[in-house]
């Protein structure tokens, strides 16, 4: 299938670095869901060869987190751009976080409602001039790398559009036991609302030193402009909601593939 | 059948009412289950207010020798606690009742024929138990004594809600109960109606609300993930859930808001588990996009939607069935979705292990329409027979697995493509009754591409005229395969043949209404009654063989607009008469009754003006 995306889109590096890493994983395609909002990337999951879901603007991820709660012997990944995942479906990653769902979330910021043609999303740069923002962007803009550190999501990345350091952190993100956000800096070749290529010239990897489970240092760290750091900010391991659930069912005294009430106990209850 | 149905020796109601907090549901909840372990059946109606303090608080408790299927008229024996509550419920009084009141708290009228029984709740709750919170135990005693139960009865299920509270507070309860019973006996209260242990048990019954059986109900079919919201009157459903999912190593999860759990349905149900939400109408509204989506994905779901008083916030505590015409056509575009309505607590059960049979078998959501009525009453209710429960093969045709009932429960589930179909696999497959089967994530070369944009049958995105003509006849195939397969499990009739009056109602107006055509028969009047539990899509020859016998149509819904009735009337070119009740509270039968009795006489002015012309 010929992917619909303009020539030169960052979104192909995506899709190509995703089935480099499931390759490198050795994970196969019938072993994974892929649930993409909506949006230009969010057709990312047309073109993988998984089970894969197009939802609706915004709920990529507690689609996908309903997914993988249900069957976490799956790899479970998410999709969807900035409009997708700060604007409309914003307020869910937050709550995700808090369940520490292990899946991995691909947020390609293009700072551009790049399918509508051109609308300021809640990262354009202040200022920019789109067609909903004739006069220039009068909101501030959302950092998104602090504001994932805020909510304690247990693995943060950011990333360029070359495919080899994608491939990486994907891969690391994946393999991550746990919510894994990736975000992925990608400039929009029709809308542009910032030249990728010289945001690129400002990109830096993370210093060798940098503690991924110093959140403060992370925090200082992505606040930085020039040089916009790529790599893992901040990783850190605790309960997934597979094992909270797990959990759960042994508080309950049963288990998952074991000991569990028939329905005469369940109805014994109420008698 | 139906005049032993109709007639008994034994049935009264009990009213208690007091302001919320003071204890006043637990009292009433506490009294019938004792009641429910003796051979008579029980049936219980609640109204409280929205807040957590303060308000008027009810609970009605009827106690019958036979099948109980409506909550009653006028009370026999009434308990208050304060003033609002005896204003409130001395009109309800049935000639010759009784009522029991706090004599510090209440200033009674004169009550015509009835009996009066001052008795000082808040006074002995503060000498026996330290303070005026254990005053609705001591009213619990004053109705033990009342109707013989033993103490120890009460002890026990007193313990069983107070244990986990610690011994303190279960000393104090205790000290109330029996303070209770000696204030019953100092007032010479007696009854010949007996609920202690002499009365025969009656075998195989338990006492559950319609919420709890939902949830029951879901369990039983095989639902092993639920993610909700807390939102009233459904809150029950999720939290007898939470509870209980994990016993059965199921999941249970609670969202950020009612999007978030349905969309986390939509991932567990894509990725092949029983999927079920709980809500009530502003979630159900919430939810419009999602369902949309599973009607597009062709996914099985299951929402249940335990209606309230609306539009907006509107009345949270209170019911309504005005959320039916948003259940059929809400949301944008059309999607195909069938939607069930169960008609009292027991059937809350049956029709959810059904919802999850159509939802699995013709993959769309499927919409419960419950109500608070039947979510917060609790009624005896027939233990199903386990034993006859079994799992339907894939080969057996929907038509042929059976409607759920106490002897015989069949579950459904999705069908899977064969390994031979996986080689070119076609999730989309525009078949004869357009169901294709689903793969399910895990299966080697079953992967597909499920897009809410319209597509082929492979699931490829496409625009073109000839595909969506096709692919949206494809989907409202399966809702018009579900009609005529309704045809073979058609909604029963009940009433004589003969009748020339028809009453239609859906969901928990049932009881009412079949109370309403006893007692029409009893005066003389025929009357018969439909009453669909699936109320969309309906089996069209079943209902137009059904009103092609009758004079006159009543519809009865508990909506201003009369939401059924326009779905009748659109679908069948029927002018019923319609009666509605929009008051939050439920339609009584002596209101349907009052309705038939007009209408029997328009009939017979006709017949009358006919044989004079």
């Amino acid at each position: 299938m010929k992917p619909v995306w303009c020539a030169g889109c960052g979104n192909y590096a995506v899709l190509n670095a995703v089935k480099r890493a499931l390759a490198g994983l050795e994970i196969a395609p019938h072993e994974v869901i892929t649930i993409s909002g909506i949006g230009c990337s969010g057709r990312l999951s047309h073109y993988l060869n998984t089970y894969s879901l197009h939802g609706t603007h915004g709920r990529a991820l507690p689609t996908a987190l309903g997914a993988k709660a249900a069957r976490p012997d799956l790899t479970v990944l998410a999709v969807g751009g900035d409009g997708d995942g700060l604007g409309i479906g914003g307020g869910h990653i937050s709550h995700a976080a808090r369940k520490n769902v292990d899946l991995t979330y691909i947020m390609v910021d293009n700072s551009i409602y790049g399918l509508t043609k051109g609308q300021a999303s809640p990262t354009t740069p202040l200022g920019h001039k789109t067609k909903t923002t004739p006069y220039g962007v009068y909101e501030d803009t959302l950092s998104a790398i602090p504001i994932f550190l805020a909510y304690d999501i247990s693995f943060i990345a950011r990333s360029g559009v070359d495919i080899d350091g994608l491939t990486g952190i994907i891969t690391e993100a994946i393999r991550h036991p746990g919510m894994s956000m990736v975000h992925v800096v990608s400039g929009c070749r029709t809308f542009p609302a910032f030249d990728y290529k010289e945001a690129a010239g400002r990109f830096a990897p993370l210093p060798g030193d940098h503690d991924p489970e110093n959140k403060l240092e992370a925090l200082e760290l992505a606040y930085s402009v020039d040089p916009a750091y790529i790599g893992v900010f901040y990783q850190v391991t605790k309960p997934t909601l597979g094992g909270r659930l797990e959990e759960e069912i042994r508080r309950a005294g049963a288990a998952i593939d074991g000991k569990q009430a028939t329905m005469e106990q369940l109805l014994s209850i109420f008698a | 059948m139906a005049r032993t149905d109709f007639s008994s020796k034994v049935d009264f109601v009990v009213r208690i009412g007091g302001e919320g907090g003071e204890g006043v549901i637990s009292c009433g909840e506490l009294f019938a289950q004792a009641a429910a372990r003796t051979e008579y059946h029980v049936f219980t109606y609640i109204t409280y207010p929205a807040e957590v303090r303060g308000g008027y608080s009810m609970i009605q408790i009827r106690i019958r020798d036979w099948t109980i299927y409506s909550m009653g008229g006028s009370a026999d024996f009434v308990v208050v606690f304060d003033q609002r509550a005896y204003d409130r419920s001395i009109q309800y009084l049935k000639p010759g009742g009784c009522v029991i009141y706090d004599p510090d708290r209440v200033t009674t009228g004169s009550v015509k024929g009835g009996r009066l029984f001052p008795v000082p709740l808040d006074r002995i709750a503060e000498e026996s138990a330290g303070g005026r919170r254990g005053k609705n135990v001591v009213a619990l005693g004053v109705l033990g004594q009342l109707f013989g139960i033993e103490r120890e009865t009460l002890e026990q299920l007193l313990q069983d809600r107070f244990a986990p509270k610690g011994k303190a507070v279960m000393d104090i309860n205790l000290k109330a109960l029996s303070a209770g019973y000696d204030a019953g006996e100092a007032a010479g209260l007696s009854c010949p109606v007996r609920l202690g242990k002499s009365a025969p048990e009656k075998a195989r019954y338990m006492m559950m609300s319609g919420n709890e059986a939902i949830a029951l109900g879901a369990l039983a079919a095989g639902c092993r993930f639920v993610a909700g919201y807390p939102i009233t009157p459904a809150t029950p459903i999720f939290e007898t859930m939470t509870r209980l999912m994990p016993r059965v190593g199921g999941r249970a999860i609670q969202m950020e808001d009612e999007i978030a759990s349905v969309s986390a349905c939509i991932g567990a149900s894509f990725s092949g588990v029983k999927a079920m939400t709980p809500t009530s109408g502003p979630g159900l509204q919430l939810m419009g996009e999602q369902l949309n989506l599973a009607s597009m994905l062709e996914l099985p779901l299951v929402l249940v939607n335990v209606q309230r008083g609306g539009p907006s916030t509107g009345l949270p505590t209170k019911t309504e069935q005005s959320d039916l015409k948003f259940a059929i056509y809400g949301t944008a575009g059309e999607s195909p979705r069938a939607i069930l309505a169960p008609s009292g607590v027991e059937d809350c059960f049956y029709q959810t292990i059904r919802a999850f049979n159509i939802a699995e078998r013709y993959q769309m959501p499927v919409i419960l329409l419950s109500d608070q009525s039947i979510g917060y009453r609790k009624a005896t209710v027939q233990v199903p027979d386990l034993s006859n429960m079994s799992t339907v093969d894939a080969s057996v045709p929907c038509e042929s697995i059976v409607v759920p009932y106490p002897a015989r429960i069949q579950i459904a589930n999705r069908v899977e493509p064969a390994p031979d179909d996986l080689a070119q696999y076609t999730r989309f497959k525009d078949t004869e009754d357009g169901v294709s089967p689903i793969a399910r994530p895990g299966t080697k070369g079953g992967q597909y591409l499920a897009t809410g944009l319209e597509h082929t049958e492979t699931g490829l995105p496409n625009y073109s005229p000839e595909n969506h003509a096709k692919m949206t006849r494809k989907r409202f195939k399966k809702l018009r395969r579900l009609s005529r397969d309704l045809e073979k499990n058609p909604p029963e009739y009940y009433g004589p043949e003969r009748a020339k009056i028809g009453i239609i109602g859906w969901g928990s107006t049932e009881g009412a209404i079949r109370e309403a055509r006893y007692m029409a028969e009893e005066k003389g009047i025929p009357v018969r009654h439909l009453h669909p539990k699936v109320v969309s899509p309906l089996p069209d020859r079943r209902i137009e063989h059904f009103l092609s016998e009758l004079s006159q149509v009543i519809v009865v819904e508990e909506n201003y607009t009369g939401q059924f009735a326009h779905f009748v009337k659109g679908r069948f070119g029927v002018r019923p008469i319609e009666v509605h009740k929009c008051e939050g509270v439920p339609i009584t039968p002596q209101e349907i009754l009052t309705a038939v009795e007009k209408v029997a006489a328009i009939i017979d002015e006709e017949e009358i003006r006919r044989v004079q012309e």
